[in-house]
């Protein structure tokens, strides 16, 4: 890529409003589920769930902790369609499902603010 | 989109895999391998970590793993030392007892000055009864549940500090 051009506006894409990101958008429903529900309380008894809630804890921290640290690093997102893309990350929401970055390098340019939906993503990495 | 079991394991079974070395397959043919720092609960996504040149750590997305296979079930010592500060922030310096007093004076004194209810509680301060300022009573060391007087307390032990540093406000 030669000199990084700035994008003003990318293409409108098939729905109506925000690209997918609205919820209740049907590309949305049908690949954004909120949340990975935990054990169905019939099966498990309360001290298998507070294991289990203890597990939760335990990792959820460990992750947040990673998103922490990756602030204002720049990371290289692995996308689906071979697309590799480089952004200086911002913030995730709590779902993980959108990554708000800034100096998005696209193959068209370089975006100054983007969100950045996570199930296109397949995997990102950073330098600590 | 295919999705093998791993989004369903849980919590309990992803907590095996815990600082473990393992190879990730996701996507179309990509594989991935590092020492597995933690796993979300909320995505499932897979916080890996290698040590190179540099501490690389490569997340990969939760609905995007295919399969996760364990190379080594533990770390040596000094990987295990490693793996647990990956994320830590970097410990603060000590500073002996008699510096600590004199900050937490010139902090309680500057909160006064603003006319700000604070008191010494053991070797904290309370701000309002509803902020703690622990050592060393920089802006980063204030807690508190509400987020308003937080950010008020902060800016202004951020402008004592920048004064005292001689730098610009």
């Amino acid at each position: 890529m030669a000199t990084p051009v700035p994008v003003l506006r990318l293409p409108k894409g098939p729905d109506p409003n925000s690209r997918g990101f609205d919820p209740n958008s049907p590309r949305f429903i049908a690949l954004c589920r909120t949340s990975i529900s935990s054990s169905a309380a019939s099966d498990t008894n309360s001290e298998q769930l507070q294991k289990e809630q203890d597990a939760r804890s335990v990792l959820r921290e460990g992750f947040l902790r990673c998103l922490l640290s990756m602030t204002n690093k720049k990371v290289q997102f692995q996308m689906y369609e071979n697309v590799k893309v480089e952004a200086t990350f911002g913030a995730s929401d709590i779902d993980v499902l959108n990554f708000q970055v800034s100096d998005l390098h696209t193959p068209i340019g370089v975006q100054k603010e983007a969100l950045i939906r996570c199930q296109d993503v397949i995997s990102f990495t950073f330098d600590v | 989109m295919m999705q093998c079991g791993w989004p369903l394991m849980g919590p309990l079974r992803w907590l095996h895999y815990l600082n473990k070395e393992v190879t990730v397959r996701a996507g179309k043919g990509e594989e991935h391998r590092g020492w597995l720092l933690s796993v979300d609960p909320v995505s499932a996504s897979v916080v890996l970590v290698s040590f190179g040149e540099a501490v690389a750590v490569r997340v990969v997305m939760g609905h995007a793993v295919e399969a996760v296979e364990v190379l080594r079930a533990a770390a040596d010592d000094e990987t295990a030392k490693s793996l647990r500060s990956v994320f830590l922030p970097p410990p603060s310096p000590c500073l002996d007892p008699k510096e600590l007093r004199q900050r937490r004076d010139a902090v309680r004194r500057w909160l006064q000055e603003n006319r700000i209810p604070v008191e010494e509680e053991g070797e904290e301060l309370k701000v309002a009864g509803v902020l703690t300022i622990a050592a060393p009573y920089s802006a980063h060391d204030c807690r508190s549940s509400n987020q308003i007087i937080l950010d008020r307390i902060q800016r202004l032990i951020g402008i004592q500090d920048c004064t005292n540093q001689g730098l610009p406000l």
